[in-house]
């Protein structure tokens, strides 16, 4: 870690990335960056979905209400109800948002940049 | 005297007394030690004084004031499970707050939470109704010590609410209680059949009073801005402070006052559905926890509407987890907000470089949350999910669930990812201060506590025996785990394959206009209006003016003189609802200032 003072946004991007970075990042997280992650992270993800829903023929007894009952409810339910939460925010944010000044009293950043008091 | 007789003496006080006593204390500390020992030994000794309560379901302490009886403590297994969540809130506060030197944020937040805690152990109405206006009063201090134009008109904005609705609480408890000729507010009601019934009437004159100004604090839908609007404006700590305990309070008096009122159900899944969509489109995260907590505030409210023991207890369990994974998740933003200097998502990403610690814990509140197996959501939102799983409730129990992939949107995924992975801001802010990450740590160990030993935790809470018997039965089933793993890596698959698609709309600077867009835009242009005609008018007609005004004078002189008609005996009840109506009035102007 570098000594100087780290003001946020003062740093460029890319050429100190790695230098700043703190080691235990680079233990838990750096995995994440590789190029090949999004790939890979759907391939782990959706082959889990897979034995989920198969692994509910197994041990789901389908002894609940009458939508409960159906195959694989909770994931489709989540699925859908997850990609209408998110597609809704393209019509509604077209609807409802406004410029940032909208209510003319500022806004709500502050904070430090970067300084313990 | 002996020890014993101390400690004795000790526990037959309120331990909301403890939290206000430290509030006194740091207002006057100097330096760390002891600023630490106001901000932690006052938890400690709440904490000591719930841990071993003289006895449950008794009248502790008395008082008589004005001719009223006031019962200031009478501790029972509901007021017990609340008052564990605020002890933890305090003591988690106090710890994150020892950064920055401030004694009146510091002494308001011990204030807000040791009137929050009075409030759940008193036995009577009128009592609750002081300590949860001290609430009021505390925690606007908290909004205006960030001492910025925003952050004030922010807090006036709150202010006029909470005064709002403390007047219609006090209103209604001021008719209910002299109509009933009582205002204990004590003990659990009867059960009807499988259905716990609330200990206040709401159909008894002034019922629906108190209902309404309770449902303002719970953030009822129409009434939910003040918490989107109060929270984004303080500060770091005013934030982690303010999200543990006036809804919280709101929920307490719910399950115990208005248990199993039908009406409760629809609203509190109404309240778990609607923010979902705000949360999607609002760029300031700190504003997206605020509508979460809406959403989360709503599976409560609706739990004390289904009101079986199951149901009561998930209400209860799911307000002390939300009080854990909440406070980690503002702190957590608080850390980035004061780091950064902003909570804007289009500002923010690939934070986890210099904050990592910040944001694993932000990843367990974020797992918390989302009720992941093994995390404090999944221990106390499953018992609300089972209840709602009931003959008559399907319609309820899609909405939930669908508000349960909701929550995995915003607060599972939307906080961390914009946060600390995404796109690369390039900012390489230091690492949260050490106190800050001991409380993130404590917190997160706590989520962990819940989610891994349930067992624990399950012990505290008010039908203790129903809720042993979902842990060995339902919590850990396989169905159960099964079918929650499925909702949730469902939710993750869509969420990848929008991203992929480009269909996951990306994050754009600006406001999202709500419902306080009324008082905040159309209520003052409509004055403006008003008040430009009306001086047209004064101006064209002065004359008439002056000759309305005298008759307008001499008609009060009427209604107002020593033999008028307001000198003439009124009832109580008509009395306060003038009282309520007028000084509601003057805060609904003071609204749109």
């Amino acid at each position: 870690m570098s000594d100087e003072p780290d003001i946020a946004g003062k740093r460029p991007a890319a050429s100190t990335a790695n230098r700043d970075e703190h080691p235990l990042s680079v233990l838990l997280f750096s995995w994440t960056r590789s190029k090949a992650f999004g790939r890979v992270f759907l391939a782990v993800l959706g082959g889990f979905c897979v034995v989920l829903a198969a692994l509910e023929f197994v041990i789901h007894r389908h002894d609940g209400a009458v939508l409960d009952a159906l195959p694989v409810f909770h994931g489709v339910f989540g699925f859908l109800s997850f990609g209408l939460a998110v597609v809704s925010g393209w019509p509604l944010g077209r609807l409802l948002r406004r410029p940032e000044n909208f209510y003319g009293d500022g806004d709500s950043d502050g904070g430090e940049g970067g300084d313990d008091r | 005297m002996t020890v014993d007789r101390l400690f004795e003496l000790a526990s037959a006080i309120n331990p909301g007394f403890y939290l206000i006593a430290a509030a006194i204390w740091t207002a006057f500390a100097k330096g760390l030690s002891a600023r630490v020992l106001g901000l932690l030994g006052g938890p400690f000794l709440a904490l000591l004084a719930l841990l071993y309560p003289p006895a449950t379901g008794v009248e502790i302490a008395r008082e008589g004031f004005a001719g009223l009886d006031l019962s200031l403590y009478r501790p029972d297994s509901l007021s017990l499970v609340f008052g564990f969540g605020f002890v933890l809130a305090a003591a988690l506060a106090g710890v994150y707050s020892l950064h920055r030197e401030d004694r009146l944020q510091d002494s308001a937040g011990l204030l807000y939470a040791g009137a929050a805690m009075s409030a759940v152990f008193v036995g009577d109405l009128v009592s609750l109704v002081v300590f949860w206006e001290l609430t009021a009063i505390a925690s606007v201090a908290l909004i205006f010590v960030r001492a910025t134009p925003a952050s004030h008109a922010a807090g006036m904005r709150y202010l006029a609410i909470q005064i709002l609705s403390g007047l219609m609480l006090m209103a209604g408890v001021a008719i209910y209680g002299f109509e009933k000729g009582s205002f204990i507010f004590a003990d659990l009601g009867p059960m009807r059949g499988a259905v716990l019934a609330g200990v206040l009437d709401v159909n008894a004159p002034g019922g629906w009073l108190i209902l309404a100004g309770v449902g303002v604090k719970a953030a009822f839908p129409l009434f939910h801005n003040w918490l989107t609007d109060a929270y984004p404006n303080t500060t770091e700590t005013g934030a982690v402070v303010m999200s543990a305990y006036t809804t919280t309070l709101a929920v307490y008096v719910l399950v115990r006052g208005f248990a199993g009122l039908e009406w409760l159900v629809w609203i509190g899944a109404a309240m778990t559905v609607y923010p979902v969509f705000f949360a999607v489109m609002e760029n300031d995260l700190r504003r997206v926890l605020a509508y979460s907590t809406n959403n989360q505030i709503g599976f409560m409210v609706c739990a004390a509407g289904i009101g079986t023991p199951l149901a009561v207890n998930g209400a209860a369990a799911h307000a002390v987890a939300h009080i854990v994974f909440k406070g980690l998740l503002f702190m957590a933003m608080g850390a980035v907000w004061m780091r950064v200097g902003t909570t804007k998502a289009t500002e923010l990403g690939g934070l986890h470089r210099t904050m990592p610690f910040t944001a694993l814990f932000c990843l367990i509140g974020a797992a918390s949350i989302s009720a992941l197996p093994l995390f404090a959501g999944f221990s106390s939102k499953s018992m609300i999910m089972a209840a709602a799983h009931g003959p008559g409730l399907m319609a309820v129990w899609l909405m939930l669930l669908f508000a349960s992939a909701g929550v995995l949107e915003h607060s599972g995924i939307k906080i961390p990812f914009f946060a600390f992975f995404g796109h690369d801001s390039g900012k390489r802010p230091k690492e949260a201060p050490f106190t800050m990450l001991l409380a993130m740590g404590l917190a997160s160990a706590l989520c962990l506590a819940i989610g891994v030993f349930p067992g624990w935790f399950y012990d505290l809470m008010p039908y203790r025996d129903a809720a042993q018997l979902y842990l060995a039965q339902d919590l850990f089933a396989a169905t159960h785990v099964l079918t929650q793993m499925q909702l949730l890596a469902f939710a993750v698959l869509a969420f990848v394959v929008l991203r992929r698609l480009r269909l996951y709309p990306p994050e754009r600077r600006g406001v999202i206009i709500d419902i306080e867009w009324l008082w905040r835009r159309a209520g003052p242009a409509v004055l403006r209006v008003v008040d430009r005609h009306a001086a047209r008018m004064a101006v064209a007609t002065d004359a008439t003016a002056a000759r309305s005004l005298a008759s307008i004078g001499s008609g009060l002189m009427q209604i107002f003189a020593p033999r008028g008609w307001a000198a003439r005996g009124l009832p109580l009840a008509g009395t306060a609802i003038w009282t309520v109506a007028l000084l509601g009035f003057v805060a609904a102007l003071a609204m749109f200032k």
